[in-house]
């Protein structure tokens, strides 16, 4: 096959205009909503002005949704889980958005996002919506960019959206300013990695579910439950009309999902009575403000042109210690907004 | 396992930890070892490595013989390991087909003078179809004359002594040993398949070798080396899918219209009970139910109330094919393609691959989407047994570039088409449809007819084929 041939006949992209990714969200189209979600993640100047005009009409739309986040080390069964849960909560009529965040390979920038194969039975069903995201270049996957893939979930009629997140370490804390519940996963016989990194984890979590507690690991299970509960009391309260639980779970066997959703229905029947989900809820988007403001303001840095032009000889004399890091850095914003 | 991409010392150590738990399972229902380790019987591949596979027969036998020899048999025959070997499909190349009659000849006459007890030689054609009458005879004919006309079935072990084989035995035997040392020290086969590390370890050695080959480290005679420009025109099998789907379904219907419908759910109920309550045996329910025109599925559903189904831990090897490929020119220009692209776009080229249809042969679809990844692809993996239109919607709902549907059940003249249709459907003909697998030559123009943006055969280079597909993606932002 020549390749003039093959050209002639490729369609152009397909790039639908705002009032019509607007219209189609707003009507559950779950094709736009896959098309709004790339234009949040790409990194083109003109396809984020694009997703800005979007989201700026979807986030008008008030909705009841429950932002869920789930977060474990890889092989804690994360995905197995959320299969397990997802089809219990369509079960109960309602819908779902699965948001996962699959590792990019710094080295090749690549990912493989094998979730859909991962969650087989939930991917099938009509009621799931599973979107998949590498986490290209963002430290433990969560950005300000899944917290406006929440948005367009919600505009789009989503009742339940479920964060999934690979656990790893500090970055992990980001996805607290997104979600209202956090359920941390934890394998029968990993008490051990409460010391640490995991500290962090624990004390945004208000639940633990420990997996793959079917077969010869019930008695594994039981020990490690003591050790999380006696480790939950240790740290300080998340919120203090809520205390924070551990279960046994296996989603072979389906023990303990039951109880996860009910736990998770009461954290929000008690949230929503004091009025703090709401309040959260602000604070979140405050914090979100902010974060994406710096965001910016380093990209806006980095390209000014002033800051480029002086950033080799700024750089070099703080290399040969002609001048401080300090007063080079200071000297660079100086270059980008010049004193008055 | 070696079809998948096992080395000799994985499906070695694999397959006899595999029969260990065979050999447990039975005892812990009260079964006395020499009651049925006798009837145990073990499945090789044989491939090319002619020395090596004889010498893995013989490396299996002894450590048969001492895994078994630790319950204490009292019948020598316990002791046996009983084999039959099937010659890999995986060595058969597409490109010069008849080079294939000799590949399955030198295969089997190492399964044979690795003292086979029964052997399945495959067919010349088994890179492009399934097999037709004609190859199907010569494959038949393979084993015939190695039997009939060779004498070289009139000796017992004729390698022994040999200082390289001998030497191939024990080290294969040493590493092997290892393994099952390895597994046994965690926990037993069954937990190591639970937690996927051999499919893992298979995979990884099967990405190894494929970028050996893209590479050109090893050469594939007609492939990767030593190839030609001229066409081998072979008769081939034609499956019409849809015909076979229908005559299927209908056969199915008139059973299940014939049959005594309560006597049949009655024995349905009985393996239900028995695999909820795990009393009784559950193969003895299951050949009843076969006798009263249960279906294989409706029987396999019974326990599936139970025991739920086995689902594969999706685990892919990246950066394996990266670090054989590193210095490659090819695997160069593929990445800088997909920066290139990346700048275009805005993202990472996004692929999904696939497969669609009754076809679970993944090897193929693993290795690509690992090579992909690589190369700097974001690669959707999708559930195995899709049908187009869940293909479609799942291509959608991840808003990928291209989708990669891997077929080797000859599915891809019905299915692939229906996913392009869809595809429009949906008016989203931007979305490239590329096939690989086993596809014949002649179907080829059809599938681009169809629509096809590429069709890569056993052979491509996967790196090149990353680089065509890009430099197609990369051109529409030139219109």
């Amino acid at each position: 096959m020549s390749s003039s041939e093959t050209h002639s006949r490729l369609k152009p992209y397909h790039d639908p205009d705002v009032d019509t990714v607007v219209n189609g969200i707003m009507n559950g189209d779950r094709h736009m909503l896959s098309r709004a979600i790339t234009l949040i993640e790409s990194l083109k100047p003109e396809h984020e002005r694009k997703a800005h005009e979007i989201l700026d009409r979807c986030i008008t739309k008030k909705t009841s949704s429950l932002r869920i986040g789930i977060t474990g080390a890889p092989g804690a069964g994360k995905s197995t889980f959320i299969e397990a849960l997802g089809e219990l909560i369509i079960n109960q009529g309602l819908t779902l958005a699965v948001l996962a965040i699959d590792p990019s390979s710094r080295q090749s920038k690549g990912s493989i996002l094998g979730d859909k194969a991962r969650m087989e039975k939930l991917a099938a069903r009509k009621e799931a919506f599973i979107r998949p995201t590498a986490s290209s270049g963002y430290l433990g996957g969560t950005s300000p960019k899944t917290h406006e893939a929440i948005v367009l979930c919600e505009a789009a009629g989503y009742d339940v959206i479920l964060v999934e997140t690979v656990g790893v370490g500090q970055s992990e804390v980001l996805v607290d300013t997104m979600v209202d519940y956090i359920l941390l996963l934890m394998l029968p016989g990993s008490g051990d990695e409460l010391q640490g990194i995991k500290r962090g984890i624990m004390e945004i979590a208000d639940a633990v579910a420990i997996t793959k507690t079917d077969g010869d690991q019930s008695g594994i299970a039981a020990i490690s439950r003591a050790e999380f509960e006696a480790a939950l009391r240790m740290l300080p309260v998340k919120h203090p009309v809520w205390k924070r639980e551990v279960f046994l779970t296996s989603a072979l066997t389906g023990k303990g999902i039951k109880e996860v959703w009910e736990n998770i229905s009461e954290f929000f029947t008690a949230m929503r009575k004091e009025n703090i989900l709401e309040t959260r809820r602000r604070e979140q988007l405050n914090s979100l403000l902010y974060t994406v403001l710096e965001e910016m303001l380093k990209k806006e840095f980095f390209s000014h042109p002033d800051v480029i032009a002086s950033k080799e000889i700024i750089e070099r004399q703080v290399l040969s210690t002609e001048i401080s890091p300090f007063s080079g850095a200071r000297k660079l914003i100086e270059a980008f907004i010049p004193r008055r | 396992m070696q079809e998948a991409g096992a080395t000799a010392d994985l499906e070695l150590a694999f397959t006899l930890a595999d029969g260990l738990e065979y050999i447990r399972t039975g005892l812990k229902t009260g079964l006395d070892i020499d009651a049925f380790a006798p009837r145990l019987s073990f499945f090789w591949a044989t491939g090319m490595n002619y020395f090596m596979e004889i010498a893995k027969l013989r490396a299996a036998r002894m450590l048969w013989a001492k895994i078994v020899g630790q319950f204490n048999p009292k019948n020598p025959k316990s002791l046996m390991l009983r084999s039959h070997c099937q010659t890999s499909g995986w060595s058969l190349t597409e490109q010069d087909p008849f080079n294939n009659i000799t590949r399955t000849c030198l295969e089997a006459l190492a399964a044979t003078l690795g003292h086979t007890q029964s052997l399945h030689t495959n067919a010349l054609d088994e890179a492009i179809a399934l097999p037709s009458p004609f190859s199907a005879r010569i494959a038949r004919n393979t084993q015939l004359y190695l039997q009939e006309e060779t004498d070289i079935t009139k000796c017992i072990d004729p390698w022994a002594g040999s200082s390289y084989v001998e030497y191939l035995t024990g080290e294969l035997a040493a590493k092997a040993w290892k393994i099952i040392s390895d597994i046994e020290a965690a926990g037993g086969m069954v937990k190591a398949i639970e937690q996927g590390v051999p499919k893992l370890q298979i995979e990884e050695a099967a990405t190894r070798k494929q970028a050996r080959i893209d590479s050109g480290k090893e050469i594939i005679v007609g492939v990767n080396g030593y190839t030609t420009t001229s066409k081998t025109d072979i008769e081939l099998l034609e499956v019409d899918n849809t015909l076979v789907l229908e005559q299927q379904l209908r056969r199915l219907a008139s059973i299940k219209a014939e049959r005594n419908s309560e006597e049949t759910s009655l024995a349905l109920r009985a393996i239900e009970d028995a695999a909820a309550s795990g009393e009784g045996n559950l193969l003895e329910l299951a050949v009843d139910a076969a006798r009263k025109r249960a279906t294989l599925g409706e029987i396999s559903s019974a326990c599936e109330k139970t025991f739920g189904r086995y689902r594969a831990i999706t685990r892919l090897n990246t950066s394996v094919y990266m670090s054989q490929m590193q210095d490659n020119i090819l695997f160069k220009e593929a990445q800088q393609l997909a920066d290139t692209f990346a700048k275009l776009e805005g993202r990472q080229p996004r692929i999904m691959v696939s497969k669609v249809g009754q076809d679970g042969h993944d090897r193929g679809a693993k290795v690509i989407a690992a090579g992909f990844a690589d190369i700097g692809f974001d690669v959707d993996i999708s559930p195995l047994f899709q049908t187009p239109e869940e293909v479609v919607q799942q291509a959608l709902d991840n808003d990928v570039h291209l989708i990669g549907i891997s077929s080797l059940a000859a599915g891809h003249k019905t299915l692939i088409p229906k996913i392009i249709e869809e595809l429009k459907a949906k008016h989203r003909e931007d979305i490239l449809v590329i096939a690989g697998g086993i596809i014949p030559e002649r179907d080829h123009a059809f599938l681009y007819e169809k629509g096809v943006a590429g069709i890569f055969g056993p052979g491509t280079v996967i790196a090149e084929a990353a680089a065509n597909i890009l430099k197609q993606l990369i051109a529409r932002f030139d219109q």
